[in-house]
């Protein structure tokens, strides 16, 4: 009874029921983001995702009359491109996971989203990226910025943590969930849901074909490249926000392991480009020591109030989370005016300068302090694990 | 997991938040239980799915059973160890 057509449906069936019933562990999303990190830095230019806000947000002030130039358009800016990507990779894996659903939150919550989202935006203008392009992306290509936005992230995490506490214990009848229950639709959508998701992953590779006969196939492979994240994203549940919130929280280090591990990977391939002169080796270095730390408190924070960071908004909205959905429009809008008021106040040279970590102390010492320091983060977060020294609550 | 009827000492209505407010309110919930008593949480967030049974087993409890309600949540009921 073992037809070749028997036997491929039972294959399907089982990668279906591996890839889109359980979430998969952490550590395969880091090593996966990494490899898909990787292609996008030697396709085009190391990855950001705040650069694609910034686009929308620009568009908005555009139409508003506030700003003069007209943007690129949003299928056209690259980092506008992969977010896009992000978001409907996420979408598609949503809907294939049966996950897909409106979801309503309580009011408080949408408060957090706006101002969580606004400081994410400030904080991305005056880091020169976001949790992605500033801290991900500039750790993983030698960047010194990136170091200063953890460190960042770490206090603005632990400062984030101990509002939620305190709304906890002051503002219990706001966050109440009852009023807000979603209710159950009256169709049975979970059967279409997978179908969608098959139509909408079809959709975006036809895409990168349409953007490719229009000769305009780097951007097209953004659009994939962004696909891919946005399904290994949301199948891992992948999120920088837990790496700096769970070592204060409940003590879990999985996430910081799987950043880690990401990062490792992502770092080493990022060295063979740049060392070989593959791409030049400070493409993608502008991250201001000054700025990145101050912006990274900043962004830790709103992280923290908004429930995601650059990249997990953008997942989370796909998955129908309303509160990211303000969130992610909070961004899109506190962004590019950062960005206005920083160079209205000709606050930039005070941000401090950009480093590049093997200029300064060449590729042989770079590389090792690079692993070192990646690895005292998983041996702390393991330790605190274990005793639960960090932990506030 | 198997099914029993149990009757919490307390509930805590999640429904409607998203990560990581749920997973705060189960741990402030357990804090203020003995051992012993029972816990029900009520969720919609699909990442409690993950986190809620992951943070029971390290806390030492025990999570009796996760049903979807038919009104469109998930139930998780823990008893505190």
């Amino acid at each position: 009874m073992h037809s070749f057509f028997t036997n491929t449906q039972d294959e399907l069936r089982a990668a279906y029921a591996l890839s889109f019933d359980r979430n998969w562990p952490g550590w395969l999303g880091g090593i996966l983001i990494a490899v898909i990190a990787l292609m996008i830095f030697i396709w085009n230019v190391p990855w950001g995702v705040a650069g694609g806000y910034q686009n929308w947000g620009d568009w908005a002030y555009y139409w508003m009359g506030a700003a003069e130039a007209r943007p690129e358009m949003p299928w056209i800016n690259t980092l506008s491109v992969s977010n896009l990507g992000i978001f409907f990779g996420a979408l598609a894996s949503a809907l294939l996971s049966r996950q897909f659903a409106f979801r309503r939150a309580p009011r408080i919550e949408y408060a957090k989203g706006l101002v969580g989202g606004c400081l994410m935006g400030a904080g991305a203008a005056l880091a020169a990226g976001c949790n992605v392009g500033g801290f991900y992306t500039a750790v993983g290509i030698f960047s010194i910025g990136g170091y200063a936005m953890m460190i960042g992230l770490g206090v603005g995490a632990f400062i984030g943590l101990h509002y939620l506490l305190w709304e906890m214990e002051h503002l219990a009848h706001l966050s109440g969930g009852g009023k807000t229950e979603n209710k159950p639709s009256k169709r049975d959508w979970s059967q279409i849901q997978p179908v969608m998701g098959v139509f909408l992953l079809g959709g975006g590779i036809a895409a990168f074909y349409f953007y490719s006969a229009f000769d305009l196939t780097k951007i097209g492979g953004l659009l994939f490249f962004g696909l891919l994240i946005g399904v290994v994203m949301h199948r891992s549940r992948f999120c920088f926000v837990r790496a700096f919130r769970e070592p204060f929280m409940t003590g879990d280090a999985d996430m910081v392991r799987a950043v880690a591990v990401s990062l490792i990977v992502f770092g080493f391939g990022a060295a063979v480009i740049k060392w070989n002169w593959i791409q030049p080796p400070e493409m993608g270095v502008f991250h201001p020591w000054i700025g990145s730390l101050a912006g990274g408190l900043l962004f830790g924070i709103g992280m923290l109030l908004a429930g995601g960071c650059a990249s997990s908004t953008l997942w989370r909205a796909a998955e129908g989370h309303s509160k990211l959905m303000i969130a992610m429009v909070a961004f899109a809008l506190s962004n590019p005016a950062t960005h206005m008021l920083i160079a209205a106040t000709g606050l930039k040279p005070y941000l401090g300068a950009k480093m590049f970590m093997p200029a300064i102390l060449t590729w042989h010492v770079a590389l090792p302090l690079f692993v070192a320091i990646l690895l005292l983060w998983v041996l702390v977060a393991g330790w605190n694990e274990k005793t639960e020294k960090l932990i506030i609550f | 997991m198997e099914t029993k009827t149990v009757t919490a000492d307390k509930i805590v209505d999640a429904r409607g938040l998203s990560c990581p407010m749920p997973m705060l309110k189960t741990k402030k919930a357990l804090k203020g239980l003995k051992d012993g008593q029972v816990l029900e949480v009520w969720g919609t967030d699909p990442g409690s799915a993950n986190d809620i049974p992951d943070f029971v087993k390290k806390h030492g409890s025990e999570l009796l059973s996760m049903q979807a309600d038919a009104g469109g949540y998930t139930r998780y009921i823990i008893e505190k160890r």
